[in-house]
């Protein structure tokens, strides 16, 4: 229960890595950054590629800084051209670049996992609980992760860019009458929500498997947690990243299924048909399809998601 | 027997009262305008009878029916059309389609996919009649973004009058509109409301003293004085709160 | 459209007939002769595939081309009316039941159907990127549920039927893949037409109208939320058809039909095409399966290309390919094409030295990242042999990519200019 709740948690911080990127992109750009886990995906394998190299903690602070770079250059190429197009070109080309580097990725890296593995000084075991133990890597997956978290948090209400940002998010015309360079600001903010996607690249990397298929089993999931949490609301990107990321974690924990709660009270299972894939299916089985359905009955009765102010 | 009535309607967004407390009644066939200040709410009242916002408090009646809270579509197809002021068509439908699009849901034809639409000849050639009110029969199948700004207004009435609604609101038709275009659509309301109820927003006094037979002057969310125009620029609380200052405006 | 008013006053008609049915005509005879000028099996296999695969992108272009609503799990209703076919055609088989196999498409519809009606009913509610969300929400959902309830999708490996063992209509029994195509043909025909008459109804216009502008729609007497939701019905119906079409074909059906994957492959086929005209989808899904086909036969990097080319078209041409070929048919009409000729083949130099050097440096990077183990550094590139090992290729490649971009910037301006020319010299002329 402990450790679910701790792997909830951490799956959670790692999520609102991404979401956070992702909503600062949406609130102050207007897309929908369809690639967005595909730099969470770079981020792991130029982790496992400069750990290679130059080991592990190089790697934390190089991998992102390139991500970042990459990011902006994307938007600087790429996306500034499609902008005048309007939105829906904007969110086909991030769909079509998501793609892109998905192929990329498999032809430098190859279709196989990578072994990209806990650096030395971590591949040890944290505590030990009920005979079970907790890996130190994961305690500081968490640490990590809150830290930024704390960063974040500490820019956006002390500094003046955070004010600017913040202001952005609820008016996004402003920053332009402010008198802001829009264009730069637009690609340091996509470089920078790149980069912290791929922090958490290089950090789940050893934990989570490293392959071609990561970035799109996890993009409908990031798009859940940010319209859950309400477009633009960093809080409810927050909130909705921590609850998906425990109701995940439980439900792969749960081993129960509708026919045996039906069995508890009475009634037997179907022969045949349809019907009887639906007893025998688990919690942890629907795990996957949660977040989908949390997507569909949120858009429908709370169109601005948990804590939005805005109109998805 | 009105054609339109509002009865002690009030809007407040937020906090903040646009509308506090409007009655008004239209009668069948009268051509009323309603003027007043920049902010006095005039386009929110235009809003509020058509049902592109909810009323907060208060009725609205269209031919003796209630149409409070309905949506802008039910209130349209109970006899109730209106404009825009900024222009709003559908710029890259040619100007022919705009207008057709507008009469289909009032021949009858709804959400019909068994209609080969070529050959709804009513439709057709009521929308080819109104393009020739409207003086646009040359301009039929361009689309509708690439004509000229009086042209797009024209339209823009086009659309309005083709269900053939017998109450038909016009939120400032001639703005930004030079000496001689707006002579021109004066004619062309006058021509296109014949026989129908007209009630608009305009602030040119001239189209205003011009056109309607009587006017409402609507000052901070309430309507200070609703009488025949002679009588309107002769009120003085009227010439104190707005027509002095807009009439010297004019000259 | 300017044809009504005229045709009206025209007294030829055969003339009439003939300009109005031609195109039909001329697709039925082509769709007839296709199979006799290139009949082998191969050949028969990717028109097969290109039938289904317009029927498909044309159902998704009612949505995002026609009515403007973007949806990025259009494949839950392919996918649906498939398994549904390919249990019907189990049944059939099983129960001996009277059903011949060439009305086993609507089968597919009506699931597609009922489908759309129900979760259109909750997607439609919403426009823009809610609609967007919901769709992908949906698809998404559908996909993983599809793994999940083996009983109807057969979890990995999928559903198989026979659909030889059908009731048989004039000895035909749909076993040789040319008669299949025939079956195919006839059904991509005449959802074609369908489709297309759509457009020209009331409601199908309405679409245009909601995709323009929603909220004058709406004055003008017509709930947005209806028009999309009928829209959204009636193309879960043909993507339904064009999945049961999928399901005789291949006989089988599994997850991958049904997944996030394949809708958006649809969004590819529909876009690249050019979702601003009715034909687009139909030259999309065309292009997308040769390049399926001969791209994967050439290159094991060809997804690649496939993606690279969404995005330029993306970026570049945001009309696709229908999209192009309007741009120019002012000119042709008005006899300036040929002004605009020389600068497109001069432009053609740089376009293609880029494309070569970007080709030229994917396929070493593959050959290199990739085969080199297995195959060693030897390669071939456009019967050129090199060995990936050395620097040359790569140096050539950049040269060649640098040098086309640095031209290519050079030389688009002059292009613009004589486009412009072209087509406004014919205003001008006017």
């Amino acid at each position: 229960m402990i450790f679910s709740t701790l792997n909830g948690v951490l799956y959670g911080m790692l999520l609102f890595l991404l979401a956070s990127g992702l909503t600062l992109i949406f609130s102050m750009m207007g897309v929908l950054n369809f690639a967005h886990a595909s730099f969470y995906m770079l981020g792991a394998y130029f982790g496992f590629q400069i750990s290679q190299w130059l080991g592990f903690w190089v790697a934390l602070v190089a991998a992102p800084v390139l991500v970042g770079l990459i990011g902006a250059a994307v938007e600087r190429w790429g996306l500034r051209t499609v902008h005048k197009w309007g939105h829906v070109p904007e969110l086909l080309f991030t769909f079509g670049l998501a793609f892109v580097v998905e192929e990329l990725v498999q032809m430098v890296w190859g279709k196989l996992p990578v072994d990209y593995r806990v650096p030395a000084l971590l591949d040890f075991s944290a505590f030990e609980l009920f005979g079970t133990t907790y890996p130190a890597f994961r305690m500081f997956m968490l640490l990590i992760s809150v830290a930024i978290f704390l960063v974040l948090l500490l820019v956006l209400t002390r500094s003046r860019i955070g004010l600017i940002i913040q202001a952005a998010l609820t008016h996004p015309n402003m920053v332009a009458m402010l008198g802001h360079n829009v264009p730069k600001v637009f690609m340091m903010v996509f470089g920078f929500g790149c980069g912290l996607a791929a922090i958490a690249g290089v950090i789940a990397g050893p934990a989570l498997v490293t392959q071609p298929s990561m970035a799109h089993v996890l993009g409908p999931i990031l798009f859940v947690v940010v319209v859950f949490g309400g477009l633009g609301s960093l809080p409810g990107a927050f909130i909705a990243s921590l609850l998906i990321g425990l109701i995940q974690t439980f439900a792969i924990a749960i081993n129960y299924s509708l026919g045996d709660a039906l069995g508890a009270i009475g009634i037997g299972r179907p022969i045949s048909g349809a019907l009887s894939d639906m007893w025998q299916v688990t919690v942890a089985q629907i795990g996957p399809v949660v977040p989908y359905l949390m997507l569909v009955l949120i858009l429908i009765f709370r169109p601005t998601g948990l804590m939005g102010t805005r109109e998805t | 027997m009105s054609a339109l009535a509002l009865e002690d309607v009030h809007k407040t967004f937020g906090v903040t009262p646009i509308i506090r407390g409007v009655s008004l009644e239209v009668g069948k066939g009268e051509r009323h305008a309603i003027i007043g200040p920049n902010g006095a709410g005039k386009s929110t009242l235009f809003h509020l009878i058509s049902g592109r916002f909810p009323v907060s408090q208060g009725r609205v009646t269209l031919n003796d029916e209630d149409i409070t809270g309905l949506k802008p579509y039910q209130i349209n197809r109970r006899g109730l059309s209106r404009s825009f002021q900024v222009t709003n068509i559908f710029p890259k439908l040619t100007v022919f389609e705009n207008v057709r699009c507008a009469v289909l849901w009032h021949l009858g034809y709804r959400y019909s996919f068994w209609h080969n639409i070529r050959k709804l000849n009513d439709a057709n050639e009521r929308a080819m009649a109104i393009l020739q009110q409207i003086g646009l029969a040359d301009r039929s199948q361009l689309p509708a973004g690439v004509l000229t700004y009086a042209e797009q207004r024209a339209l823009e009435i086009g659309i309005t009058i083709a269900g053939g609604a017998g109450v038909v609101m016009l939120d400032e038709p001639t703005a930004g509109m030079s000496r001689s275009e707006t002579a021109h659509f004066v004619n062309l309301i006058r021509k296109v409301t014949e026989g129908r109820t007209l009630i608009m927003v305009e602030h040119d006094m001239g189209v205003v003293f011009d056109l309607a037979d009587r006017i409402s002057v609507l000052v901070y969310g309430q309507i200070i004085a609703s009488d025949t125009p002679a009588r309107i620029r002769s009120n003085t609380a009227v010439q104190e709160a707005y027509l002095g200052q807009a009439l010297e405006a004019e000259h | 459209m300017s044809s009504t008013i005229l045709a009206a006053a025209r007294p030829n008609p055969v003339l009439d007939l003939l300009r109005r049915y031609g195109v039909w005509i001329a697709a039925a005879g082509l769709m007839i002769l296709l199979p006799k000028v290139f009949s082998s099996g191969a050949a028969l296999t990717t028109m097969c595939l290109m039938g289904i695969m317009i029927v498909f992108s044309l159902s998704y272009n009612m949505l995002l081309g026609q009515t403007g609503m973007l949806s990025f799990g259009h494949a839950v209703y392919y996918g649906l009316g498939g398994f549904l076919a390919v249990h019907a055609m189990n049944t059939i088989a099983g129960g001996k039941l009277p059903i011949p196999l060439p009305v086993l498409p609507l089968v597919g519809g009506f699931m597609g159907l009922l489908f759309g009606f129900i979760f259109g009913a909750v997607s439609t509610r919403r426009a823009g990127t809610a609609f967007a969300m919901i769709s992908l929400g949906l698809g998404e959902l559908i996909a993983s549920l599809s793994l999940i309830l083996r009983g109807f999708f057969g979890g990995e490996e999928g559903i198989t039927a026979n659909r030889t063992k059908m009731l048989t209509l004039w000895g035909v029994r749909f076993g040789p893949q040319i008669e299949v195509y025939y079956l195919i043909a006839a059904w991509c025909l005449v959802c074609i037409a369908a489709m297309f008459a759509f457009t020209r109804t009331p409601l199908g216009r309405l679409c245009n109208a909601v995709r323009e502008n929603p909220e004058r729609a709406e004055f003008i007497g017509y709930s947005t939320q209806m028009v999309r939701f009928i829209a959204f019905c009636v193309a879960g119906f043909f993507a339904g058809i064009a999945g049961g079409l999928a399901a005789i074909n291949f006989e089988l059906m599994n997850a991958v039909n049904i997944s996030g994957g394949q809708s958006g492959v649809v969004l590819l086929m529909a876009y690249i095409g050019g979702i601003g005209h009715f034909a687009g989808p139909i030259l999309g899904a065309i292009l997308v399966v040769l390049l399926q086909v001969f791209l994967s036969d050439i290159t094991g990097a060809w997804m690649l290309y496939f993606g690279l080319i969404f995005i330029g078209m993306v970026m570049f041409a945001p009309g696709g390919l229908a999209g192009l070929i309007m741009l120019h048919l002012p000119l042709w009409r008005r006899g300036t094409i040929l002004q605009v000729l020389p600068h497109y083949a001069a432009m053609a130099v740089p376009v293609l030295m880029g494309a070569a050097g970007l080709t030229l440096l994917i396929e070493t990077a593959h050959h290199q990242l990739v085969k080199t183990q297995t195959d060693g550094p030897a390669m071939h590139f456009f019967r050129l042999g090199f060995d990936s090992n050395t620097p040359l290729p790569w140096l050539a490649a950049a040269l060649l990519l640098g040098g086309g971009l640095w031209l290519g910037r050079l030389y688009a301006p002059r292009l613009k200019a004589a486009y412009g020319d072209a087509a406004h010299g014919v205003e001008a002329a006017r």
